[in-house]
């Protein structure tokens, strides 16, 4: 909200210092996003023309005789159209400083100018807002008088976020009295009495129903004799100030009522009303055209306001063009009501319409502002010679909150710091509320308008806001034991940690998308293995689903940076259960390879595979078993699925080089993802005291069917060692014209150790001979010559 | 002299000539065999003693065990020489030491969680736990369960990505919280970070996908002033130690009292204008914003079965990314998501 100090300072004595008055509002909860600096303005007095006359050398020009208190009156040319003798207007006295320049005695057509006349460009006012040509003032502006201190000019403007708890405070005298509890000086709010008094001829008599509890209460007032002219400046001046455009006499009351006390009022004009005013559900498909001139279709979600005709309102809106006060306007209805905020808002989303009135409303306002905003409507305009009839109301009744009993202790336990008894009843009432000592309690009854203030966790917060949160000393807490576990935190950490220390980078992608990744899938000639699960309400088609792997997100990021980057993501993925919402976390670590030399060696995938023994074996404790398998969006014949303590728990390979193709990869990606969730909790490993004898070690070539897997030799001949065996392993490979079709040559290197004795050549040649029958039996085995 | 000694003497000469010609050791090693071996030309004077009058026998032993002596000894002495001489030629050698390291191929891990883990562990430290959480969430723990009824006006300060279901992507990590306190009785102090979600518009300031790190504490005693230390000490523990801490009384509905916590701005120690340009990093004010934090809201412990007349705490929530920008000078907060190589290899 825009808030001029100057207005501020009608209410409340402040310090001259802006951010000074910025500061304490933040301190309070408000803070000021921006402090609009004014200009520096001075030497411009009010005048009053006493004499006009054309310039004795130009067409153009006009010598105007004006009054400016002592002395004798200024002579000044002007170029202006909208001058005429009897004009309270302001001059700018030689050496006066504006905004753009200075002024400075000069002969105009050789007439010599004693200042200017000034225009609204020239206060620093919005030009477009105010007449063209010179600014118009009040009849009453004493001649000489300091036009900037008198129209607060030269006081800065501050832009003020409200929380959305403090309905109140979207408002300068909510504001002008947080700050005076905070100074500890008094608060200078105006009346709430309302001058209207005496019942309407019988035909003008108005008269509500409400039709809906959405509209708790109703205030109208009817006011004859009125005259939508142009506002007094002072008014003009503090809405512009405010970001309010000036309109005239009745829309600016009703914006300065609101602005000033936060209360939004609606203007009718009275002769468009036919018979009772109606609060009731709009009809479906109702046409309103609001005062904004676009027409509206409602739904019954909207409230309106009615009469026996036609829709006069959206309630707590906007109004509608057929009651609107025009220049012919002599009477008006006044209405200050309340309304449900929640369907204020929601109809004001509905129609995508918002306004200062429904900012206010949809945050459910005090039911007695109702009383003071039409109050001080009335105030305005019988000053402005209006004449204002008794307001009637309607709904609920404005009454007492119940009071409140606040501990004392209680204030110490929340805070931690103890506020004396006197202090805490001094700021509770500076804020409004009445405070009575009870037994090592208060009794409290908050103000009329705060209705965020009902328990006494309330006014604990109002009482350290006022006696400043600065004042809480700072201390450590005393941490009590407690039973809550940081497993999950602490996997994903040490799988982070670990893929860091491997050589991989983290990096983030993002977890929603847009349709231009199934288009890839698709166009690498893929099918989806499920439907994405949609967001609703995405902001842009980018947003429009869910992630289902990491996959996707890792290939762009592969395109995007075509480095030796290796990279890796831990984080939440997306499918469907049924109708569940199934959600799981998972690692993905790879990387992008050349290709390899040999068709059927692959070393960028045994690298790989490395890294995730080395992973899982640091986070778990276990090692990997890893089987080949069909794995969606990778390569049919190198990709596996890997199991971990005999659960599967990920799976590892070549991406499908038609999808890397679709993601603008040129070169083939490797990665492998693991569902954190399926590892087994992680198991210390076991020290095995080694053998204090000397061990040998056998190669053997084998060739064997292409098909049978290194992993199942393996274990064939760890079997067919045992006990002597400590280690098998394969080292290599080939396929070739060396074997015969269909088959491959295997090394394997055996390690044959005992624990009791120094094993003999014979024992380990015997042990290799029960392996190689073994082998035979087992997968057609032959020796490589 | 006797025949033995002239042999000797001839022999220890011609040894004595060829021990100083050595270059290297395998030289050495050879003259070593060819005079002292089992067939080395001394032994063979040896295996003759055999043959004199046994009166001699004594003096040509002793004769021959002096030269293999000095001859051990010249061995010795060259081998020594020669160590000394291919020390000084490799430490007369140097290098530049200044030339560009060979790089480690040492992964990290993101900016982001690197943020999250000091914070983390700062807390650990303080014997707080620290709590995952799913990211999409029905609205009970989002909203409901913190004082966020259906139709509150600072639901909008919440704006959701909504999935099926009455499901939504969680605006914040305080799901977590209700959970936890759903799961164990009290006292619990924990942490929960994590990836949040909101409907905001990305620019430099903003993205749609972001990092919190919340902390609840909820025992007896715990009170605002408890708040406030914990957080000054995070502030420190991530800053340094001359970091001031403000909080400003603010407002979210489940938090009562309610404070925007600010820190002193690391890119002009607080000065805001220093020489009279405008910081970038802070807009001026010296200060800035970390987050939301309060006293637990007596409605929340209700609904989770605290009694909040014996129980009291407080919890905050920080954006890590928001952190990132202050902690590492970062000019946009969308570096943060595109996670571009040069960016975390800068701040790894
Ligand atoms: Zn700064």
């Amino acid at each position: 909200m825009r808030v001029p100090i100057s207005w501020l300072r009608v209410f409340v004595a402040l310090p001259r210092d802006s951010s000074e008055i910025a500061s304490r509002l933040a301190m309070l909860g408000f803070p000021v996003e921006e402090i609009e600096r004014r200009p520096r303005i001075s030497g411009v007095v009010g005048g009053r023309i006493v004499e006009l006359g054309k310039h004795p050398n130009a067409d153009r020009l006009a010598i105007a005789r004006v009054e400016v208190g002592a002395g004798e009156p200024l002579t000044i040319a002007t170029a202006a159209t909208n001058v005429a003798a009897g004009q309270s207007i302001a001059v700018a006295t030689i050496g006066a400083q504006l905004p753009a320049l200075r002024i400075e005695r000069r002969s105009m057509r050789g007439v010599v100018s004693e200042g200017m006349l000034i225009s609204a460009d020239e206060l620093a006012l919005p030009a477009e807002w105010f007449e063209d040509g010179i600014l118009q003032f009040d009849s009453g502006m004493v001649p000489g008088s300091d036009v900037v201190n008198l129209f607060g000019l030269a006081d800065d403007v501050l832009e003020v976020e409200i929380t959305a708890n403090r309905p109140d405070a979207l408002s300068i005298l909510g504001l002008a009295r947080e700050l005076a509890s905070s100074y500890g000086v008094a608060l200078d709010a105006p009346s709430a009495r309302n001058p209207g008094e005496g019942d309407e001829a019988a035909g003008e008599r108005p008269n509500v129903v409400l039709d809906s509890p959405d509209c708790r209460r109703f205030v109208v007032q009817r006011f004859n004799g009125v005259v939508a002219g142009t506002a007094p400046a002072w008014m003009r001046v503090r809405l512009a100030l405010a970001g309010q455009r000036p309109i005239n006499t009745l829309v600016d009351v009703s914006n300065y009522v609101m602005l000033e006390t936060g209360q939004p009022l609606h203007f009718y004009d009275a002769a468009a009303i036919h018979g009772s005013l109606r609060v009731r559900d709009a009809r479906d498909g109702e046409r309103v055209v609001t005062l904004d001139g676009v027409e509206r279709a409602l739904t019954a979600q909207a409230l309106v306001i009615a009469d026996e005709r036609q829709t006069l309102c959206l309630a707590g809106i906007m109004g509608a063009s057929v009651a609107e006060v025009a220049p012919s306007t002599n009477s008006i209805l006044v209405e200050a009501a309340n309304f449900n905020g929640a369907r204020v808002r929601r109809t004001s989303k509905a129609l995508a319409l918002r306004s200062e009135a429904s900012t206010r409303h949809e945050k459910s306002l005090p039911l007695a502002l109702t009383d003071f905003g039409a109050s001080r409507a009335a105030q305005l305009l019988t000053e402005l010679g209006a004449t204002a009839f008794a307001p009637r109301d309607y709904g609920a009744r404005v009454a007492p909150a119940s009071p409140i009993v606040l501990r004392l202790g209680e204030v110490a336990r929340v805070l931690g710091l103890t506020i004396p008894r006197e202090r805490i009843t001094e700021h509770l009432r500076a804020l409004g509320c009445t405070v009575e000592a009870a037994d090592e309690a208060l009794s409290v009854t908050p103000p009329l308008w705060r209705r965020d203030v009902s328990a006494p966790i309330d006014l604990i917060e109002e009482i350290a806001r006022i006696e400043g949160y600065e004042r809480i000393e700072a201390s450590m807490p005393p941490v009590p034991a407690h039973g809550v576990s940081s497993d999950a935190f602490d996997l994903d950490r040490r799988t982070a940690q670990t893929l860091a220390a491997l050589g991989y980078r983290e990096v983030i992608t993002l977890s929603l998308h847009g349709r231009r990744r199934s288009d890839r899938v698709a166009r690498a000639g893929l099918t989806p293995e499920a439907e994405p699960i949609e967001v609703l309400n995405p902001l842009s088609e980018e947003q429009r689903f869910l992630r289902a792997s990491l996959l996707p997100g890792l290939l762009e990021y592969l395109s995007a940076h075509p480095g030796n980057e290796r990279i890796f993501e831990i984080g939440q993925i997306f499918s469907r259960d049924g109708s569940e919402l199934r959600e799981r976390t998972v690692a993905t670590f790879g990387f992008a390879a050349d290709a390899a030399a040999d068709s059927w060696r692959d070393d960028a995938f045994l690298q790989l595979k490395g890294d995730c023994e080395a992973l899982v074996r640091r986070v778990t404790g276990h090692g990997l078993t890893v089987q080949a398998a069909t794995v969606f969006g990778m390569h049919p014949g190198k990709s596996a699925t890997l199991s971990i303590a005999d659960a599967q728990a990920g799976s590892l390979g070549c991406v499908d080089p038609r999808l890397s193709n679709a993601f603008e990869l040129a070169r083939n990606v490797y990665l492998c993802t693991l569902d954190l969730g399926a590892l087994p909790p992680y198991q210390p490993p076991r020290y095995r005291v080694p053998s204090k004898f000397p061990s040998t070690y056998r190669d053997l070539a084998i060739v064997v069917d292409i098909g049978v897997a290194a992993a199942a030799v393996e274990a064939t001949v760890a079997r067919g060692l045992a006990p002597l065996g400590t280690a098998v392993s394969a080292f290599d490979e080939y396929r070739g014209a060396q074997v015969p079709a269909g088959r491959k040559s295997l090394a394997l290197r055996m390690t044959l150790q005992r624990f009791d004795a120094t094993i003999t050549d014979e024992e380990a040649d015997a042990a290799v001979a029960a392996v190689v029958r073994a082998l035979e039996e087992e997968f057609g085995a032959t020796l490589r010559a | 002299m006797t025949d033995l000694a002239e042999s000797l003497e001839r022999l220890r000469q011609r040894f004595s000539a060829q021990a100083e010609a050595a270059i290297d050791e395998r030289e050495l090693d050879s003259l070593r065999v060819r005079y002292l071996g089992r067939q080395g030309e001394v032994t063979q004077l040896r295996r003759g003693i055999g043959t004199l009058p046994p009166d001699q026998r004594r003096d040509a032993g002793k004769a021959i065990n002096d030269v293999v002596a000095v001859m051990e000894g010249r061995l010795a002495a060259a081998s020594a020489a020669l160590q000394a001489r291919s020390f000084e030629t490799e430490l007369a050698s140097s290098i530049d030491v200044t030339f560009p390291a060979r790089k480690a191929r040492l992964g990290s891990v993101h900016p982001v969680r690197q943020i999250i883990e000091r914070t983390c562990d700062y807390f650990m430290r303080h014997g707080f736990a620290v709590v995952l959480g799913p990211e999409a969430e029905p609205e009970y723990y989002n909203f409901d369960a913190l004082n966020i009824p259906a139709d509150h006006p600072a639901r909008e300060n919440f704006d959701s990505f909504w999935l099926s279901d009455g499901l939504l992507l969680r605006p914040h990590t305080s799901p977590i919280q209700v959970r936890t306190m759903q799961r164990y009785p009290p006292p619990v102090a924990i942490v929960a970070p994590g990836k949040c979600y909101r409907r905001d518009a990305t620019d430099a300031r903003h993205l749609f996908q972001f990092h919190q790190v919340e902390g609840l504490l909820v025992a007896e005693g715990i009170h605002f002033g408890h708040l406030k230390g914990m957080l000054e000490g995070l502030c420190r523990e991530l800053f340094g130690r001359r970091q001031k801490v403000r909080f400003r009384p603010s407002y979210f509905p489940f938090t009562e009292p309610s404070a925007e916590v600010d820190t002193t701005c690391p890119k002009c120690s607080g000065a805001g204008a220093p020489q009279g340009t405008r910081c970038g990093m802070c807009g001026g004010s010296g200060w800035i914003e970390l987050g939301g934090a309060g006293m637990v809201h007596p409605n929340v412990l209700r609904e989770v079965q605290y009694d909040p007349e014996t129980y009291s705490g407080w919890a905050f929530g920080f954006g890590a990314e928001r952190l990132g920008l202050a902690l590492y000078d970062v000019d946009d907060i969308r570096r943060f998501v595109t996670s571009d190589p040069d960016f975390l290899v800068a701040l790894s």
